[in-house]
């Protein structure tokens, strides 16, 4: 950690709460744009608690004053309270189902580099063979198959044909809770980017074992496996980074849709029926969360970049 | 006394070196396309499904909205080669008729970012300074959001909560491009900043050519190739959006055969009728596979790098 990357990382973590709090801010300004309140579409309530509630969460207020006192909250780590269910505060009900979406995404996270290097690694070593041909072909189909339909797939076959197949004792049931229930929401999540790194892991690597060092490091007598992984692959992985900033938004996004298939308590889930219920509080305030994250997990790939290839300082 | 021996004459064709035959931008990109055999199937798969969406705009095997034209959920038959759905429609016209959503969502946006990306772009490289810190800065700015998150929420806003554009395929091109024009608008920059200093553009500037007209007609023609493959891109990238809105129930509304709605609509009889929702999503994903191709071919195809 050097002086320059540590004022890197602040000046990026200050831009990071520039883009959160602009970004958040455009869609607190848009949903409060929206004619009537919140509480129009319940039923019928005498104008004495319609007054109550929009004075309890401060929706009487001008909207300049709301905005200050939403922003002050934000920087305090308060997201507010939920406009359906009152008393249910949103930062911790936020944390709880990050915590679902994050074990999800940690898993495709773990196919899409795991699953996507080794294929892109072996589809290059084994170059024109039928080893290649079918990985290859498999992440040419695979990258554009988008992670919702893989999800009604797999819902299909894990949960459908397996039950038919094994009579009935080896089949997925959509929900959360127990361990077996997470491959198969992770594949469909992870499946179309490992074939995308897979794709881009075969290119580059291609390119760097036919380099003067990698067949330096093959003449040295060098074990297959310290040449591949050690020579070849740590500079074969730096185009693969690059993209990982874009695949993580990806994966949140992805896992917005995913969620709702499965049933995930997630915040994707917590996302979309919020705004089917029109609960402005709670879909500002995931948005904010999401914007925060994706954010940090284009900062924490820039800083691995480094690790990766010296020749890059900040 | 000898003759004098006669002057060699020049041979005229040899003097002048044979230029190298001329090939216009768009022909050598053909040429290279053409021994593509993947971005070639795509075409032809892309070309399969625009003849489908100009049929479909006048002529489906039955109209997309009529219900119960045979028993719901009828699995594949003669008469109706992809079946019925949950309310008894014909689900190979609902397909086609998705294809011309399709096209009109995927083309819509493709130049509507474009008119948003390369304006922003040809404006930041060619004046850089101040003009280009803003517009970069905004870039970047945009690059931190989640952009189909955002683009989910203004459709939303936009049609659901303001009733400012009906839901439509309009509002839907409209939000994607606002949130996606930054990949079109980073690599015009980037062309810009690098094409004005060639010495073409001098050339222009000393024969007293205006600012506009070097852009137009020196600097853009130039970037065309790199932009078209960035276009083509986002056309994959605005119907994943609009399936993916569809699907959950914010994008286009129910009568309207969208291959994301059909899928959510399949989706809940996946048990006795996988049919409903294979149909869609299985024209989706071929859909995005054919453009892909398409786009990767392409861009192989106008890669300067690879030229002679």
């Amino acid at each position: 950690m050097t002086r320059g990357t540590v004022s890197y990382i602040g000046q990026r973590l200050i831009l990071i709460a520039v883009t959160t709090v602009l970004v958040s801010s455009i869609v607190f300004l848009l949903l409060h744009q929206i004619p009537g309140n919140a509480f129009l579409n319940e039923t019928r309530t005498s104008p004495q608690s319609l007054a109550a509630n929009l004075h309890h969460y401060g929706l009487d207020l001008p909207l300049p004053q709301q905005y200050v006192n939403w922003f002050t909250n934000v920087l305090h780590g308060n997201l507010g309270e939920s406009l359906k269910n009152r008393g249910v505060f949103i930062t911790p009900l936020l944390i709880r189902e990050a915590s679902v979406s994050a074990t999800v995404g940690f898993f495709a996270l773990l196919i899409t580099i795991g699953l996507g290097l080794i294929l892109g690694v072996i589809a290059a070593l084994r170059q024109n063979t039928w080893i290649d041909y079918v990985a290859s072909s498999a992440s040419v189909v695979g990258y554009s198959i988008p992670s919702f339909v893989l999800a009604i797939f797999g819902l299909l076959i894990a949960g459908h044909y397996f039950y038919i197949w094994t009579g009935g004792t080896l089949y997925y049931v959509p929900g959360w809770g127990k361990i077996e229930q997470i491959p198969v929401p992770a594949l469909a999540l992870g499946l179309p980017y490992a074939a995308y790194v897979a794709r881009l892991t075969r290119a580059s690597m291609l390119e760097t074992i036919r380099t003067d060092y990698v067949r330096t490091a093959w003449a040295k007598g060098l074990k297959p496996r310290v040449v591949v992984i050690r020579h070849a692959l740590r500079n074969a992985l730096i185009p693969v980074v690059t993209i990982l900033g874009p695949l993580i938004t990806g994966i949140i996004t992805g896992s917005v849709v995913i969620e709702n298939i499965f049933g995930i308590p997630g915040l994707g889930k917590e996302f979309i029926t919020s705004i089917l219920a029109r609960d402005y509080n709670i879909v500002i305030g995931v948005f904010t969360f999401y914007a925060a994250l994706v954010g940090l997990a284009n900062l924490a790939v820039d800083v691995i970049y480094p690790v990766l290839d010296p020749r890059i300082r900040y | 006394m000898a003759a004098v021996a006669p002057l060699p004459q020049p041979e005229l064709a040899a003097t002048y070196e044979m230029p190298v035959e001329q090939v216009s931008l768009l022909q050598d990109a053909w040429n290279r396309i053409r021994r593509n055999r993947l971005a070639l199937v795509g075409a032809c798969i892309i070309a399969l499904l625009l003849t489908t969406a100009i049929v479909a705009t006048f002529w489906t095997p039955y109209p997309v909205w009529l219900q119960a034209v045979g028993p719901t959920y009828q699995p594949p038959s003669a008469k109706h080669l992809l079946g019925l759905d949950q309310a008894g429609r014909d689900i190979l016209s609902r397909i086609m008729g998705g294809a011309t959503i399709t096209i009109q969502v995927g083309v819509g946006s493709a130049i509507i970012v474009s008119l948003i990306g390369i304006p922003l772009g040809l404006i930041a490289g060619y004046y850089r300074g101040w003009v280009d810190t803003a517009i970069s800065f905004f870039i970047n700015i945009w690059y931190g959001i989640p952009d189909l998150l955002v683009a989910l929420i203004l459709v939303f806003v936009l049609s659901d909560a303001l009733h400012l554009i009906p839901r439509g395929v309009f509002v839907i091109v409209l939000a994607f491009s606002l949130t996606r024009w930054m990949d079109v608008a980073r690599l015009v920059r980037g062309q810009t900043l690098a094409l004005r200093e060639r010495e073409f553009v001098e050339a222009a500037r000393m024969s007293g050519a205006r600012n506009l007209r070097i852009v137009a007609r020196h600097i853009l023609p130039n970037a065309l190739g790199p932009i078209i493959v960035q276009a083509t891109f986002a056309i994959p990238a605005a119907v994943l959006f609009e399936a993916f809105l569809s699907f959950l129930g914010l994008g286009l509304p129910s009568p309207t055969p969208s291959w994301g709605a059909m899928a959510a609509d399949g989706y809940h009889g996946m048990d006795f009728a996988p049919h409903i929702v294979l149909a869609p999503t299985i024209a989706l994903s071929i859909t995005l596979m054919a453009f892909n191709w398409l786009g990767d071919g392409l861009r192989d195809a106008f890669d300067p790098r690879m030229r002679h």
